[in-house]
């Protein structure tokens, strides 16, 4: 089989894991082949939007699982293919020297078995640092069952390990991925978090979890990702959107991913990670999913309007953070402004706050944007529902091309 | 008529001339560089001013790293007016010292906070869509056209990542070639070369069309979405970048 067909297939069934990112890690170069960023570096952006930062492609695609969702599932009749160490190096380093790229992101569909695919990632990418002094990022997928030793391998010479839940239960794991357990992948991350330095998976572990294949709420997912940021100290989950690549009558039978949702989940995700809040300020039993119409922070704030309006010239760090419309950065520009002089609603804007979103929340120098009679919820609620519209009717537009 | 300061076009002959403008307690209705022509009402100034060669490190112990960087930066930027801006900033440096940078109710620093993050981000940017062709003797080399001059940024970045390379890197906009020699970097105006035709090296067309298969792959049919990839990555480099330049 030619490279280029190679190429084609096992970047195609490497296509539907999320993580693209190459931050994290600070590899400076010693007279070899690249370092890395940071900061990590998009190179590109694929039709989908998404950044294109490292070569994404398997090992094989032959696999003897046989689960539900996936593509290279066992009982699926696509064409396989295999790439030698050697094609991989040459593939990786031909394009990070013309700057295609910052690094490698290898994983692999299971062949024989768990130790023996893990046997041949090692081999691959030993020969990348080893023989062609590869010195850029590299992420590696560590294979749930492969034995401690061979972890312990992988992680010594890549940036990031990551092992994927897949889904957020063992309930839905059993259905969709009867030959997965969770223990296995639990195992990983409990490995990767208790080994981590600067010389073992410097960049750090992550995962990621698939979108509307099985019935978990939000806050079955939500809880699922909080859980496993304290327990293993991740630095991502990513979430997927459930894309039915296979007929499965365990399957779902959606017509478009469910990419609202997954924008939602990130949200979320950023809310708990940088912005301080708990999974129970977002979602509970009764109301386990969040709105479709408005993100989870306003959705929050709508629902806890007697902490606000909050006066920017003296409110908190954190409670700057749970104004709608403010982020990390122009919370942190308001508390350094307002040492030097008294903040008007005119000087937000320099700041980098959404004003149309965080007007409705704030108090500037004891002001409301407009009569202090409409801090109502109601109001405020058609009102940014109203001028969300438009970009809900985009996204619709787009969704309704499928 | 309307003043109009002239200096040598470098970042110390303006921070120099600017120094100079505020002792004499002069308020500048423009300053631009010797290749300004003015316009009608306009006259132009080029007088010799005292020459302080310690100047940054001045600046910096009185305004910090940070605020000398932003200055920095938007002297890299092609902001119409951004000597006055910087004038202004300096003008309020000497009163705010450190905390000039917090100012953000003053619009020279808002707007030079602003400019300088439209530069930095640019020169991350290019740090990522910069392609390089193998030449038939192996050295890299690579076309850009920026909208601010971040060649200094994105040579600074190739020094470290491709040490053990030659590479140039090519300002199509402004005429400028980076080139490094494995050593060092630096940067002269195209017109000083003349450039035989290059010739690709024979790996280069097969890595290209591997690369532009890679890309057309990865993307995802059921998720298609045009709008979010020009948000992150402008139609004005798609040119320069080889997987996309068919697209245009």
């Amino acid at each position: 089989m030619e490279l280029q067909e190679k190429l084609k297939i096992l970047a195609d069934s490497a296509k539907y894991d999320a993580s693209c990112s190459s931050s994290g890690s600070k590899r400076v170069n010693n007279n070899e082949v690249g370092n890395t960023a940071v900061s990590g570096i998009c190179h590109s952006f694929s039709s989908d939007g998404r950044c294109i930062s490292l070569l994404k492609i398997l090992l094989t695609n032959s696999c003897i699982y046989d689960c539900k969702y996936c593509l290279n599932r066992k009982s699926n009749n696509v064409r396989r293919a295999m790439f030698t160490p050697e094609e991989i190096c040459r593939i990786t380093i031909n394009f990070y020297r013309r700057n295609y790229i910052e690094g490698l992101f290898l994983s692999s569909g299971i062949i024989k078995s768990p130790d023996f695919t893990m046997e041949l990632l090692i081999e691959t990418i030993l020969l990348l640092r080893n023989k062609y002094h590869f010195n850029g990022y590299i992420h590696a997928k560590a294979i749930p069952g492969a034995s401690e030793l061979l972890l312990k391998k992988l992680g010594s010479i890549v940036d990031r390990l990551s092992a994927n839940v897949e889904l957020p239960t063992e309930n839905g794991l059993k259905l969709l991925a009867p030959n997965k357990e969770g223990k296995k992948v639990d195992k990983i991350m409990n490995y990767v978090k208790d080994n981590h330095s600067r010389k073992f998976v410097p960049a750090g572990q992550s995962t990621q979890m698939i979108i509307g294949a099985t019935k978990e709420s939000d806050l079955d997912i939500m809880s699922k990702s909080s859980n496993m940021y304290d327990k293993y100290n991740l630095k991502r989950v990513f979430y997927s959107a459930y894309i039915p690549v296979n007929k499965d009558n365990l399957l779902p039978n959606l017509v478009t991913p469910p990419l609202v949702r997954e924008n939602r989940l990130y949200q979320a995700d950023w809310l708990l990670r940088f912005y301080n809040f708990k999974v129970d300020d977002l979602l509970n039993e009764s109301n386990p999913n969040f709105n479709v119409l408005v993100d989870p922070k306003t959705d929050w704030a709508l629902r806890h309007l007697d902490e606000f309006p909050k006066e920017i010239n003296s409110c908190s760090y954190y409670e700057l953070l749970k104004i709608p419309g403010v982020g990390v950065k122009s919370a942190k520009r308001i508390i350094s402004s307002r040492r030097q002089f008294t903040i008007e609603l005119s000087d937000l804007k320099r700041m980098g706050v959404v004003l149309k979103r965080a007007k409705y929340f704030i108090l500037c120098n004891g002001k409301y944007f407009t009569n202090s009679a409409f801090f109502k919820k109601n109001f405020i609620e058609a009102n940014i529902i109203i001028e969300d519209r438009e970009k809900i009717s985009i996204n619709k537009e787009q969704l309704r091309l499928f | 008529m309307d003043k109009v300061y002239l200096y040598d076009g470098s970042f110390v002959g303006l921070l120099n001339l600017i120094l100079e403008l505020i002792k004499m307690n002069e308020r500048p209705y423009n300053i631009k560089d010797e290749l300004y022509s003015s316009s009608l009402f306009e006259t132009l100034i080029n007088f010799d001013i005292p020459w302080d060669d310690n100047i940054l490190k001045n600046m910096r112990l009185s305004f910090g790293k940070y605020a000398l960087d932003v200055i920095y930066y938007v002297f890299l930027s092609e902001e119409n007016n951004k000597e006055l801006i910087i004038y202004y900033f300096v003008l309020n440096a000497l009163k705010f010292h450190k905390n000039i940078v917090y100012r953000r109710d003053l619009k020279c620093v808002s707007e030079a906070l602003r400019i300088s993050q439209y530069v930095i981000h640019e020169g991350h940017k290019m740090k990522g869509f910069l392609r390089f062709k193998e030449l038939e003797n192996k050295v890299l080399y690579a076309e850009i056209e920026p909208t601010n001059d971040v060649i200094l940024l994105v040579s600074d970045h190739f020094k470290r990542r491709l040490c053990n390379e030659y590479w140039i890197i090519r300002d199509v906009k402004r005429g400028l070639l980076s080139i490094y020699n494995k050593k060092k970097y630096i940067v002269v105006l195209e017109e000083n070369f003349t450039f035989s035709t290059l010739i690709l090296s024979e790996e280069e067309k097969e890595m290209e069309s591997l690369w532009k298969v890679f890309y057309k792959t990865i993307g995802i049919d059921a998720r298609r979405n045009d709008r979010c990839r020009r948000n992150f990555m402008p139609k004005k480099y798609w040119k320069y970048i080889l997987e996309v330049e068919d697209e245009l």
